[in-house]
């Protein structure tokens, strides 16, 4: 019945239901990949920097662990 | 099963059928693309993109080859779909090549001619048919387009 509390909940969940579908139903095509090849779109945008970071951080920080680092903390590996 | 209607593969140009009318212009003269003025020609319609890397790799192979068989009858129309086709002016000024370059910023040819990927190469022989997809591109590819290309021209008018 319109107004009633399980009638909004339904209607909110349809929704719901159809703004996801909105983000699923296509995908980018080829052509429109311009945007998603621009550098500043990669997850790591500058891989060298990072990998220079990550090697002064495991090389300091070895002892801790978990992020898989090596080296016993010289900085020479 | 709604929203599938406004994907764009919905109508998909195959082997053997016509090449589809589809909205893009040439600069310098203004002009819109018009296929049917190929008739008679082999035609390697080429999708391309300055953001897709092998699409520029491939054109100084694609210019070579024009420049070698455009006697014969063949021509090759590139297809720019970047969305500013300003970035493909500004690389053809540094890079020009000597095909036909038609602008297609809102992406209506490459959404009839289903394009499955960057860059892809349409084959179209002398009665405007589509007759080979070539997708992609890699040095080890130029054999096997030249061989299409010969194979094309060598059929009968």
């Amino acid at each position: 019945m319109p107004g009633s509390i399980v009638y909004k909940k339904s209607y909110s969940f349809l929704l719901v239901i159809i703004a996801l579908s909105t983000q699923t139903a296509c995908s980018v095509a080829p052509w429109e990949r311009g945007n998603l090849a621009k550098k500043q779109m990669l997850i790591d945008p500058n891989p060298n920097r990072s990998a220079l970071r990550k090697h002064v951080f495991d090389s300091k920080e070895s002892s801790q662990g978990g992020i898989g680092g090596s080296g016993g903390g010289c900085g020479c590996n | 099963m709604f929203f599938l209607l406004f994907c764009p593969s919905i109508s998909a140009v195959q082997v053997g059928e016509t090449v589809p009318v589809c909205n893009a212009e040439f600069k310098a003269p203004v002009q819109k693309l018009d296929l049917t003025k190929y008739r008679n020609k082999v035609l390697f319609v080429d999708f391309w993109a300055t953001w897709c890397p092998p699409c520029k790799q491939s054109m100084p192979f694609l210019n070579a080859l024009r420049n070698e068989l455009n006697e014969k009858g063949f021509e090759i129309i590139a297809i720019n779909v970047d969305e500013d086709s300003q970035d493909a002016v500004e690389f053809l000024q540094q890079f020009p090549v000597d095909y036909p370059v038609a602008y297609d910023s809102l992406g209506d040819c490459p959404a009839k001619y289903d394009v499955k990927a960057m860059p892809s190469s349409y084959f179209i022989d002398r009665q405007g048919k589509v007759r080979y997809v070539h997708l992609g591109f890699r040095r080890a590819d130029e054999v096997e387009i030249r061989t299409r290309v010969l194979s094309l021209l060598e059929e009968k008018k």
